[in-house]
């Protein structure tokens, strides 16, 4: 099964997109800050990572980045989640090495679950 | 919640709370940011500590029952104050703990004698720019938070004599002349933070200049730097260069560099971008040594 780590620090956030991925199909892991989703990333090797911009230990930029450096967890694609305006989340995402951003809050899940598959597609 | 007039908001000295507690409430006050910056306890304390924050000066905001409402924080340095991680409770808004906080602030900057404060606001937070209006901030600038992502390739760096300082040696450069800064690149925060180091170039021109940062474990941030003889971008080259080629995986950021810093077109040279701006914004009269 494809499996979707999630790195999100606010609960409801998590868990909108733990239910909707759930739904979608994909196995979920989740991780409330940079530090433990840079583990989990290294440890279990997702398939994609749904990554907050704002973290509390380190923002999300540091830990794309941070993923793309490591040899380990650089394959793994990286879809930014984010309520920045598009114009700085598109920018963000790209400089930082991710595939692409999906924005908060996730309002239609149909529309959630067609741009994980996209980037998954993409792989 | 029943929200009290704004008359009958209770302002408790932050030193009352735990770190974790302040944390919870910083956090709970930006959970609908746009750039909503959530800290964990670590993180906070290190801001407190690197950013002189007065927490028995600092405050929170509650009802007369005692619920939460909101959170201020006081920097204070040599005649200056700094007002910091204002933030109030969504539910909250508009029923006058902001104004509460930021005024008891002053007050309470007024108790140790200044009655000069610094700060910076998001740019478009309207609320927050109207506010501080109100309570007589003036607006001298706009600042830019920038970063350099890891991912771009290290540049080669510019032909330069280039010395690595350490802590004690990069320090001893922010005693010597340089533009008066936002709170958070003024001297005192190097002296304050961890891991500090310093850069100091010299091109074959006789243009020279130097940087001070800190390290941590995955950014490079904190940036102090001047230009002594010569062009202030091409210094800032010579210095960012060999900077990102000395630590190619690491992180940047770059926080409140004045939009008319002559270093500026170095920085985006560099591959630095654009993450959002803020206005700084005074009160009172700088002190004359500014």
């Amino acid at each position: 099964m494809t499996t979707i780590l999630i790195i999100e620090d606010i609960p409801d956030n998590a868990e909108l997109a733990r239910k909707a991925l759930t739904a979608g199909g994909y196995a979920t892991l989740h991780a409330p800050d940079a530090e433990s989703g840079l583990q989990m990333a290294q440890g279990l090797q997702p398939d994609l990572i749904l990554l907050d911009l704002g973290l509390p230990d380190y923002d999300g930029q540091t830990l794309a980045g941070w993923l793309r450096a490591d040899p380990q967890t650089a394959a793994i694609p990286i879809v930014a989640f984010t309520a920045w305006p598009e114009e700085t989340a598109r920018q963000m995402a790209v400089t930082y090495g991710c595939r692409g951003y999906i924005a908060k809050p996730i309002v239609r899940v149909n529309d959630f679950l067609a741009k994980i598959a996209s980037f998954l597609k993409t792989n | 919640m029943v929200l009290p007039p704004a008359s009958e908001v209770q302002l408790i000295a932050a030193s009352q709370f735990s770190i974790e507690q302040l944390t919870a409430i910083y956090n709970q006050t930006r959970v609908d940011y746009l750039i909503p910056m959530p800290m964990n306890a670590a993180r906070l304390q290190e801001y407190i500590s690197t950013y002189d924050v007065d927490l028995p000066h600092s405050l929170v905001a509650a009802t007369p029952e005692g619920e939460l409402l909101g959170v201020a924080m006081l920097g204070v340095r040599k005649q200056r104050a700094w007002i910091t991680r204002l933030g109030v409770l969504p539910v909250t808004r508009r029923h006058g703990a902001g104004w509460a906080l930021v005024s008891g602030l002053l007050e309470q900057a007024a108790d140790v004698g200044l009655d000069f404060a610094m700060l910076e606001v998001i740019k478009n937070n309207a609320p927050a720019h109207q506010l501080f209006l109100k309570l007589g901030f003036r607006e001298i600038g706009e600042l830019l938070v920038l970063r350099r992502s890891p991912t771009i390739p290290p540049p080669d760096p510019v032909i330069a004599d280039a010395q690595r300082l350490d802590r004690a040696d990069a320090l001893a450069l922010l005693g010597r002349e340089r533009d008066f800064q936002p709170w958070t690149n003024q001297s005192e925060t190097l002296f304050n933070a961890q891991d500090v180091s310093g850069l100091h170039v010299t091109l074959a021109d006789g243009s020279r200049g130097w940087l001070v940062y800190q390290r941590q474990k995955f950014t490079l941030t904190r940036f102090a730097y001047a230009t002594e003889v010569g062009d202030p971008a091409q210094v800032a080259c010579a210095f960012l260069s060999h900077l990102h080629y000395q630590y190619p995986r690491l992180d940047t950021q770059v926080e409140n560099i004045r939009v008319d810093d002559p270093h500026l077109p170095a920085f985006y040279a560099m591959g630095y971008i654009e993450s959002f701006r803020r206005i700084e914004m005074w009160r009172g009269e700088a002190p004359l040594f500014l």
